[in-house]
């Protein structure tokens, strides 16, 4: 069996701060099609480090590839990592995209103009082409029938789906969910998390920093347990969720497994 | 009775005419403060400190002292600098009329900057971080996320500025202008009819800014895309409008 390539290779990521040391060096490696999740107390540094892999956050050390592409980071003279090239930088975001907790539609733009704005403003690409996706992924996030609608006058539960569509638009290699479900009530969580189930179903390469323990159980390929700033273990579902989880994780979990 | 109608109606004729030169000034300076103040909140955000300085300071010293000085300064001021009296500029310096925009711009700029520099602040950070988790840069982030937020933000104070900006332009009358407040104050100098005349100049100054606070409600209104009472009803795909 050949083993996919890596579409995501971070290496060593350290991040502080002021004297907050958020990432003692984590390293991580997604293959195509594998779904990650990333779980850990508050504070874990889980956030953050999701930040760091599409440069929304700089670490201060380490280092970030999508596919065979290097994040153009560099040392200035103070010792710290900075972006050195901003474009680069921007082109290796268009490879990715982010749906995030509180969604961050674009509240100016309609339902379908937020979903057709990267595709067409970024990525350039062909009019009529982007609206068949866009009206393709509505339709899929089941969000068809709100097409000229503005975001504020969406429900949380689908003001999400329509961001999940917005970051598919432009067929990205790897998308990034900051607690996808973190802001809804618990009737759409289970709406997103089932969207989210079809995207790892039909190949996505994800990475979800999630709360959702049943999400990460039966959905993710590799869960990876965060603490301290530090990969405390990690392992495939199976093994995570079964007896020889280590005792942290285990710790982290019982609250939730009652 | 008839003959004092008579007087309010020439007098209101008199100030009529002086209405263009008081919306000259209003443009004028309303334009080039705004440009200066995009300008000067770029600076405000700047990375290197020598422009925030700048930002700053500029803000300090025009919004610190009093507009009408700010005018004397330029139109009598600057009459006595002699590289200016005796300059190509002198043209433009012995001018009232470009004298008065100048001191408005410099003001109201500072006045706007001020606006924008907090619109810009309360823009949400994660419509920013959407634009730039796909790619956005510079001026695309600019354009297509950031300025219609903060335009819309901006909009409430910064018709404000420009309704005060509309009640200052009457400072050019202390410099020879024949604006509204001039020719009203020179009617009144030989008719001695000192309410009358001040009551139509009122007048007139409540209709520019009543025409104007309209046309800024209404573009509020406009952009107010997301807040428009319409109903929620899911609205069928057929009808989506294409920018």
């Amino acid at each position: 069996m050949t083993v996919p390539p890596p579409v995501l290779t971070a290496t060593n990521i350290r991040k502080s701060f002021g004297d907050r040391e958020v990432l003692a060096g984590i390293s991580l490696e997604a293959r195509e099609g594998e779904v990650i999740s990333i779980l850990g107390g508050s504070g874990s540094g889980k956030s953050t480090f999701l930040r760091c892999l599409n440069l929304l956050e700089v670490p201060d050390e380490g280092q970030i590839a999508i596919g065979d592409v290097q994040a153009p980071l560099t040392r200035n003279r103070h010792g710290r990592l900075e972006v050195s090239d901003g474009r680069a930088a921007a082109r290796l975001r268009t490879q990715t995209a982010m749906v995030f907790q509180g969604f961050n539609l674009w509240p100016h733009l309609t339902v379908l103009q937020n979903v057709m704005e990267a595709p067409l403003r970024v990525h350039r690409r062909d009019r009529d082409e982007v609206l068949a996706t866009a009206r393709s992924l509505l339709e899929r996030v089941g969000m068809a029938g709100f097409h000229a609608a503005y975001p504020k006058r969406l429900s949380g539960g689908q003001q999400q789906r329509v961001a999940i569509a917005r970051a598919l638009a432009t067929n990205p290699k790897l998308v990034l969910f900051d607690e996808p479900t973190s802001a809804l009530d618990p009737e759409r969580v289970r709406e997103v998390l089932a969207l989210m189930r079809s995207l790892a179903e039909e190949g996505r390469t994800m990475i979800v920093v999630t709360h959702e323990m049943a999400f990460a159980r039966d959905v993710s390929s590799r869960v990876v347990h965060l603490m301290n700033g530090r990969v405390e273990s990690s392992g495939p579902p199976a093994h995570m969720f079964g007896p020889d989880a280590s005792p942290a994780f285990r710790a982290f979990l019982s609250p939730a497994a009652l | 009775m008839g003959e004092h109608l008579t007087f309010i109606g020439s007098v209101t004729a008199q100030l009529v005419r002086a209405v263009p030169v008081t919306l000259l000034i209003l443009a004028v300076s309303g334009v080039c403060a705004t440009v200066l103040a995009t300008g000067l909140t770029a600076m405000s955000v700047a990375r290197s400190p020598l422009p925030r300085l700048i930002q700053r300071t500029w803000t300090f010293l025009f919004r610190g002292t009093p507009l009408i000085l700010q005018i004397f300064m330029i139109y009598y001021g600057f009459a006595m600098v002699p590289w200016i009296r005796h300059g190509l500029l002198w043209a433009a310096f012995r001018d009232p009329v470009f004298c008065t925009c100048l001191a408005m711009t410099c003001c109201c700029s500072a006045y706007i900057a001020e606006i924008f520099r907090g619109a810009l602040a309360a823009v949400p950070r994660g419509e920013i971080e959407a634009g730039r988790a796909c790619g956005m840069t510079g001026f695309l982030l600019l354009r297509r996320v950031i300025a219609p937020s903060l335009i819309r933000i901006a909009l409430p104070s910064y018709s404000n500025e420009i309704i005060m900006m509309t009640k200052s332009t009457s400072l050019a009358s202390t410099i020879t202008v024949l604006d509204i407040t001039g020719v009203a104050q020179q009617v009144i100098a030989h008719s001695y009819r000192t309410l009358d005349v001040f009551c139509a100049a009122a007048a007139l100054y409540l209709l520019i800014n009543a025409t104007l606070s309209t046309l800024l409600t209404a573009l509020e209104r406009r952009l107010d895309v997301d807040r428009a009472p319409t109903p929620l009803a899911p609205i069928p795909p057929t009808l989506e409008p294409l920018s």
